[in-house]
């Protein structure tokens, strides 16, 4: 129980003619180092439920719980937790707004009161874990990046702070493929190097598949689905019926396997694919 | 003497610098030249930052070129008395739904570049009962755009540019946004519109699953057309792909490294079904 909320339930705008109950007494919880995924069609409340995680939105009811105390604690300052919990939003470039990637990356530790110093090692270890040369990049306006580049300066500047869990929504919207590989390969990197704890809310299944741990389906604001990737990824008709799509290549391995060819369903890489279908191979042989 | 334009949109030896970039040795765009008829579907790929948005722009007069010609429907872009008439037959659609819809209802929304044309208000009730019909958007008309669902939304901004009759719709990555049921759902608007109103569409993607589905895919790379064909061609040149750090639809790479291990499958193999199928009857027949 690192992470997680007890029968949370988060109404928009309550009282008015537009009031949205976006989460309905919601009850899961993450462990240190997972990675983990909160998956779901748009408007099944994603999102909103991210920004419970971090203390931006306060429940209607139910709590939130980060190391052991409920958010919004007394030992929990909404403060404190902000920089525990770093939050990547979706298109975070576009919240971009200083001259130069150095300044984007130093504005949260500047915030913190740090010495200029210490906030400048903090922006050096911070482009180094996203693999930028400070030399390079330190100096450029974030406009002259590219997509990509922009996407790893915005998950840097949340770096920074030094959390102890990254949460990104929806981080690979509008990147090309070149930049979702980078970008897994850093979340994988920081996942198991650094020890953070990564939750991602997508519906882009296609890399996040083969690194997940726990995973969260929501529908219309309720938990439908929670347990590990190998469990729920094998569950495609009632995936397709929230309207969720498995990896192009896991489809493959699930009309295979319909057709009724032996072949293990719960593959997520194409080399996975590959080994699957050349068993099939040598068998025949 | 008069001959009827054979393309909607053409781009003629177009080169392309942003402001403040003329004297940069890599233009946005260079050497482009590119014609899409009435009725065909192209797919333009290419890593972030080869040109494609550069190109679209370019092709609903957002843009002008610096040097060369982009002609719609035989009207120069650099006409500027031809602009509002240009935007009308290429309409736009943004990857962001949100950053499209301006009014409080879906059926104003629908009606704004309408009554931009000050066209009488009979008429303009006339075009967004057809359009909505078309999309399957009767149920919302009076419905606040931001309570759609992403679909939706996109739905309604295919609708806003569909009312103005044009004759090609540009679209941005206009499914990045969106969940695998929105995007299902706005692929197959779009393939409608294009299979029976005859519209073009020159869409921009970075699924190679979408990519597949065009009648002709052009690859961009820093700014210039490195290929173009069919899609069981252009996106099987796995070779060419790669070298863009671009990746083939997964039934492709699939295919191919199981050729490589001596799996024996067809070239030019495109679609998970054909994969599929291909697999069940070398399996089935031992």
């Amino acid at each position: 129980m690192f992470i997680g909320t007890e029968k949370l339930t988060h109404t928009y705008m309550p009282g008015m003619p537009y009031a949205k109950e976006a989460l309905r007494n919601i009850t899961f919880s993450f462990e240190k180092g997972d990675f983990a995924l909160i998956i779901g069609p748009s408007g099944s409340g994603k999102s909103t439920l991210i920004q419970h995680l971090n203390g931006l939105l306060r429940p209607s009811s139910g709590r939130v719980f980060f190391d052991h105390e409920a958010i919004g604690s007394d030992k929990h300052k909404l403060l404190q937790i902000r920089r525990r919990i770093g939050l990547v939003f979706q298109m975070p470039e576009e919240q971009f707004f200083s001259e130069t990637v150095f300044d984007e990356i130093a504005f949260a530790p500047r915030n913190l009161g740090l010495e200029e110093r210490l906030v400048h090692d903090r922006v050096k270890d911070a482009l180094q874990k996203v693999d930028l040369d400070a030399e390079i990049f330190a100096g450029r306006h974030p406009f002259q990046l590219s997509a990509g580049q922009k996407r790893l300066v915005a998950i840097a500047a949340v770096l920074s702070l030094e959390p102890e869990v990254l949460i990104l929504d929806e981080p690979t919207a509008g990147l090309d493929s070149a930049g979702r590989r980078t970008l897994f390969k850093l979340l994988t990197y920081l996942n198991r190097n650094e020890r953070l704890t990564v939750i991602i809310s997508t519906h882009h299944l296609d890399e996040a598949a083969a690194l997940a741990g726990p995973v969260l389906v929501l529908k219309d604001g309720c938990l439908v689905m929670n347990g590990l990737a190998a469990d729920i990824f094998t569950r495609r008709s009632e995936l397709d019926e929230l309207g969720l799509a498995l990896p192009p290549v896991t489809e493959i391995m699930h009309n295979l396997f319909e057709a009724g060819l032996p072949v293990n369903i719960a593959v997520y890489s194409l080399s996975g694919a590959k080994e699957e279908i050349m068993k099939l191979k040598r068998r025949r042989d | 003497m008069f001959s009827a334009p054979s393309a909607i949109v053409e781009a003629k030896a177009v080169e392309f610098y942003y402001t403040g970039e003329e004297t940069s040795a890599s233009p946005a765009l260079s050497g482009i030249n590119l014609a899409v008829k009435q009725g065909e579907y192209v797919a333009l790929i290419g890593p972030n930052g080869s040109g494609k948005t550069t190109l679209l722009k370019l092709f609903n007069a957002l843009l002008t070129p610096y040097t060369g010609e982009v002609m719609v429907e035989g009207i120069s872009t650099d006409c500027e008395e031809e602009i509002s008439q240009i935007r009308r037959m290429c309409g736009m659609i943004f990857q962001n739904p949100d950053n499209q819809l301006v009014a409080t209802t879906v059926e104003e929304d629908i009606a704004f570049g309408l009554e931009n044309l000050a066209l009488p208000s009979k008429i303009i009730r006339q075009r967004v009962d057809d359009v909505a019909r078309l999309l399957g958007l009767e149920g919302l008309l009076r419905q606040p755009p931001h309570l759609l669902s992403g679909g939706e939304k996109q739905r309604v901004a295919i609708a806003g540019v569909l009312a103005m009759e044009p004759r090609c719709i540009l679209m941005d990555e206009p499914t990045s946004m969106l969940d695998p049921a929105g995007r299902r759902e706005v692929n197959a608007t779009v393939r409608d519109l294009n299979n029976n109103q005859g519209l073009a569409v020159i869409h921009v993607t970075h699924f190679p699953e979408e990519a597949a589905a065009a009648d002709r895919v052009v690859v961009l790379s820093e700014g210039r057309i490195v290929g173009q064909g069919p899609p069981e061609e252009i996106l099987t040149d796995l070779e060419m792909i790669h070298k863009l750090g671009l990746q083939g639809p997964a039934a492709v790479e699939l295919a191919a490294m199981l050729r490589e291990d001596g799996y024996p499958l067809a070239p030019q193999l495109l679609y998970s079904r054909e994969l599929v199928d291909s697999i069940c009857s070398l399996e089935r027949k031992s």
